[in-house]
């Protein structure tokens, strides 16, 4: 008895397990012939008397075609399949009818997309919110309280579960627990990275969708995060950039909005802060300003009202602690200045600045004090 | 003829008594030297020759041999060279050896006779159990430290000779400086602002904590740490004695009255390697870097550029107290007790504070904190970031407390601290701790939470409790209040956890 024929979706699988497959390529490819005549021409070269395809693959065509020859002989395509049925990974080609409709008619989509969880999510409206991962306390307040309350507001979350502003984004969505969040990363779907990120990553899993063009196994190379960052950009119909240095993904992500036309926010920060230099560069380019949830909304097109209003829930600090937060402000502060500032002996000082902290008004890091805006965690 | 003299030679730190014996005999003429002596100690041989001809002393044209005894004591260096040449006058029958049968000899000859100073005085003298001992001019105030023997002192062999004969009289030791020359300790009151490192330091001081001290460049931090040891109480007779013991073992300049009084502050560069600052090397064992800060400070500049290796051999000896080094032949102790600041920035560029001023790649900057291995940060109880101080406070201000001020509380401390039976409150673990520690409610309730919230580890809290009981004495207060260990655990921030927690 023969095995039972193996799906489109198999063959597109197995793909992307061939080195160096990048997007532009494996869409050369899928656009040219079908999933499985795509293979049998990868595994015998003989994609290369095409020239459609021999453009798409570029410079070192030859060297490729060898390499895939070598690899396709050792893969065994059935087994790749059966690894990411038993996994539990849904894979996507532009064919299947849960591929994300808004990627359908991007200039670049994924020939291939890996998910996990329920892709069909992806249906109302998308806000990016994307930033660097060397993030300030205000960052990452800001990040956390536009995930809370565009989630709130029943927009879905786009981010890629990095350190910093893209983890505190998803944080927000997850504890506003509305609309399901959305994550595009950068290695495989059984590679989590950044470790750290392990609950936050499968509870988007469980609530919402995990997206990679990255076959299972693969380790998060630096060529993906661009890549995924385009898909990120195409997901959404807003980017916002909560803070960014000038060189960074996020600026990347920014470039491949305005190559699809998505409105750009960036939330302004202070001049002389290395981690708004960019952006604060984007605002001074024409991208819009940010100032709380409602901008995003009012660019969605959704009425600002549908914003909830948050209950504080920490517990009210006392006149003297409450002394001590407002001269702590909302820059980072040292303890010396802090007790110049605030007129108090340091060992009262240090006293107050222990309640708050246990309290979650203030967070401390290397000694430097800042404030913490939310008032859930 | 027969000579046996009494000597002493150095193995590390310590003086070990050598008995020189001369045998003269008729044959051809020749000398050797037997017993373990080192390359310096066998030149011995040329020294003491040249040295009989230039004092007009004729060299006896027979067979000698000299024996260092015990043989298996490696004897290193030129402090034989003295009692060597007296035992061929003595085996050459030149002086009776009645003479000579309770006298020590210790200095090195030059070729002119002139006898010389040698290192480590202090412990060879130690070392010796005779009613007199005979060392260079240079060595008398050093010599004469211990106060156990009559010290003589002769300049050259031939004068040497003529006052162990009783044809003059012996030479009177040079005249004592009547003062110490000062020696500049710089002031407290010399730095602006900095309320919580100046507090810092005379926590350090009081209680003998490590302090590792974080910041930008031109924060202050190499400033504030030379200030440390004018903190510090002058040393007591017997930790002054042991100092003394390493420095002059060592061959570093001792000051007028030759005695180590003021605590040592030494302050390697990074390069260093790890035998010199443990201590080490080969054959001649000598005292390192962290030996000649005992019961002084020690201060490691850019911690972060010092080799890991090297930073790591610190970890035994600030545990302990001594550094054991072992070589295949000798295997001996060298007192460390020191108190340890470290200063290093933040990250590679140096401005990573305060938060989201760097421009480092995270990575790099958690390879850079990786430099400092957790066990070596763990020895440090007191850890601050130490920012540039506000313009303001540089230029105008009142003045600022000085040293003077500081030290007479750090003295009040240790003196209260010597009654738990430790030097410091650093040295309080388990239920001496408790003992002396006891904690109000209240404290009790802000350790809890910094548990519970994971900022401290529960090795962390013994070491948090000692520090705040070392702000209590400061303050004069028996038991630990919240303020103390509130201010214990601000001045034990996790220097290098710059990143930030998400939900």
């Amino acid at each position: 008895m023969s095995p039972a024929p193996l799906p489109p979706e198999a063959w597109s699988a197995a793909l992307t397990t061939l080195p160096a497959m990048g997007p532009a390529r494996l869409l050369g490819l899928l656009r040219r012939w079908r999933p499985e005549e795509a293979w049998h021409h990868v595994a015998d070269a003989s994609w290369l008397h095409d020239r459609e395809v021999a453009l798409a693959v570029g410079r070192d065509a030859g060297r490729m075609a060898e390499l895939w020859v070598a690899c396709a002989d050792t893969t065994d395509v059935a087994a790749v399949w059966q690894r990411h049925v038993d996994a539990g990974i849904g894979v996507l080609t532009l064919r299947s009818h849960s591929y994300p409709a808004p990627l359908l008619d991007d200039v670049e989509p994924p020939g291939v997309l890996f998910g996990r969880g329920d892709p069909d999510v992806i249906a109302g409206p998308r806000v990016a919110i994307v930033g660097t991962r060397d993030a300030s306390q205000y960052g990452l307040d800001l990040a956390y309280e536009l995930g809370r309350d565009l989630s709130a507001a029943g927009v879905a979350i786009v981010s890629g579960l990095a350190i910093g502003i893209d983890g505190a984004a998803h944080a927000g969505a997850l504890a506003a627990d509305t609309a399901p969040p959305i994550a595009v990363v950068g290695s495989g779907l059984d590679i989590v990275y950044p470790r750290k990120h392990q609950s936050l990553w499968r509870e988007v899993e469980r609530r919402g969708v995990v997206l990679s063009e990255a076959p299972l196994g693969a380790p998060p190379e630096k060529w993906r995060f661009p890549a995924r960052n385009r898909v990120i950009a195409a997901l959404a119909d807003v980017v916002v950039v909560v803070e960014s240095r000038e060189l960074g993904g996020s600026m990347h992500t920014v470039a491949e909005a305005q190559r699809r036309d998505r409105p750009v926010f960036a939330a302004p920060g202070p001049v002389r802060s290395a981690t708004s230099s960019g952006t604060n560069r984007l605002l001074r380019d024409g991208a819009q300003v940010l100032c709380d949830a409602s901008d995003v909304l009012l660019a969605l097109g959704l009425c600002a009202a549908l914003l909830r209003s948050v209950q504080e829930s920490r517990p009210e600090p006392s006149t003297e602690d409450a002394a001590v937060l407002d001269a702590v402000g909302w820059s980072p502060v040292s303890l010396d200045a802090l007790a110049a500032r605030a007129n108090r002996p340091l060992g009262a000082l240090a006293l107050s600045l222990d309640r708050l902290r246990a309290d979650g008004w203030l967070t401390e890091r290397g000694g430097w004090y800042e404030r913490i805006a939310r008032s859930d965690r | 003829m027969l000579a046996s003299i009494r000597s002493a030679t150095l193995l590390g730190v310590d003086g070990h008594p050598v008995t020189v014996e001369v045998h003269v005999a008729v044959g051809l003429p020749s000398f050797t030297l037997v017993g373990l002596p080192d390359a310096a100690c066998r030149e011995a041989r040329e020294r003491v020759r040249a040295a009989f001809v230039s004092s007009g002393i004729g060299w006896p044209q027979k067979k000698i041999t000299v024996n260092l005894a015990p043989s298996v004591v490696r004897k290193v260096g030129s402090s034989l060279d003295l009692a060597i040449a007296v035992g061929v006058l003595v085996a050459s029958d030149a002086i009776a050896a009645t003479l000579v049968d309770d006298v020590g000899f210790i200095g090195e000859l030059g070729l002119d006779g002139t006898i010389r100073r040698v290192p480590g005085v202090l412990s060879l003298v130690g070392a010796l159990d005779c009613s007199t001992v005979v060392v260079a001019p240079g060595a008398h105030a050093e010599a004469a430290l211990l106060s156990r023997h009559t010290v003589r002192v002769a300049g050259t062999l031939s004068e040497l000779l003529r006052s162990l004969m009783g044809d003059e009289p012996w030479s009177d030791p040079p005249p004592a400086p009547h003062e110490p020359p000062p020696i500049h300790v710089p002031d407290l009151a010399e730095v602006r602002g900095q309320p919580l490192a100046r507090f810092a330091l005379e926590v350090a001081a009081a209680g003998g904590h490590h302090v590792l001290l974080v910041g930008p460049p031109g924060a202050g931090k190499t400033m504030l740490a030379r200030r440390l040891p004018g903190l510090l109480p002058e040393l007591d007779d017997d930790a002054a004695l042991e100092a003394t013991r390493i420095h002059s073992a060592a061959g570093a300049a001792l000051d007028g009255l030759g005695l180590v009084r003021r605590p040592p502050f030494r302050a390697p560069h990074h390069g260093a390697s790890s035998a010199s600052l443990v201590g080490g090397g080969t054959g001649n064992i000598r005292p390192g870097e962290i030996s000649l800060a005992h019961r002084g400070v020690l201060f490691l500049d850019e911690l972060g550029e010092f080799s890991p290796v090297v930073l790591d051999a610190l970890r035994q000896p600030l545990e302990e107290g001594v550094v054991r080094v072992a070589r295949a032949a000798v295997r001996l102790e060298l007192p460390a007790r020191f108190l340890l600041v470290g200063a290093m920035n933040p990250c590679p560029c140096g401005e990573g504070s305060p938060p989201g001023t760097c421009h480092c790649a995270p990575a790099a900057r958690a390879r850079y904190a990786r430099r400092l291995s957790g066990p070596l940060l763990d020895r440090f109880d007191l850890r601050l970031d130490v920012a540039r101080p506000e313009v303001s406070r540089l230029l105008g201000g009142g003045a600022e407390e000085s040293s003077a001020c500081v030290a007479a509380r750090v003295l009040e401390v240790r003196e209260r601290t010597a009654a738990r039976g430790v030097r410091g409150n650093a040295e309080l673990h388990g239920t001496a701790l408790e003992e002396a520690a006891p904690l109000t409610d209240a404290a009790t309730n802000v350790l809890e939470s910094a548990l519970r919230a994971g900022w401290l580890s529960g090795r962390g809290v013994g070491r948090v409790r000692a520090v705040a009981r070392t702000i209590a004495d400061l303050r004069g207060d028996a038991r630990l209040d919240a303020e103390h260990v509130a201010l214990a655990l601000n001045l034990r921030s996790e220097v290098f956890r710059r990143e930030t927690r998400v939900a």
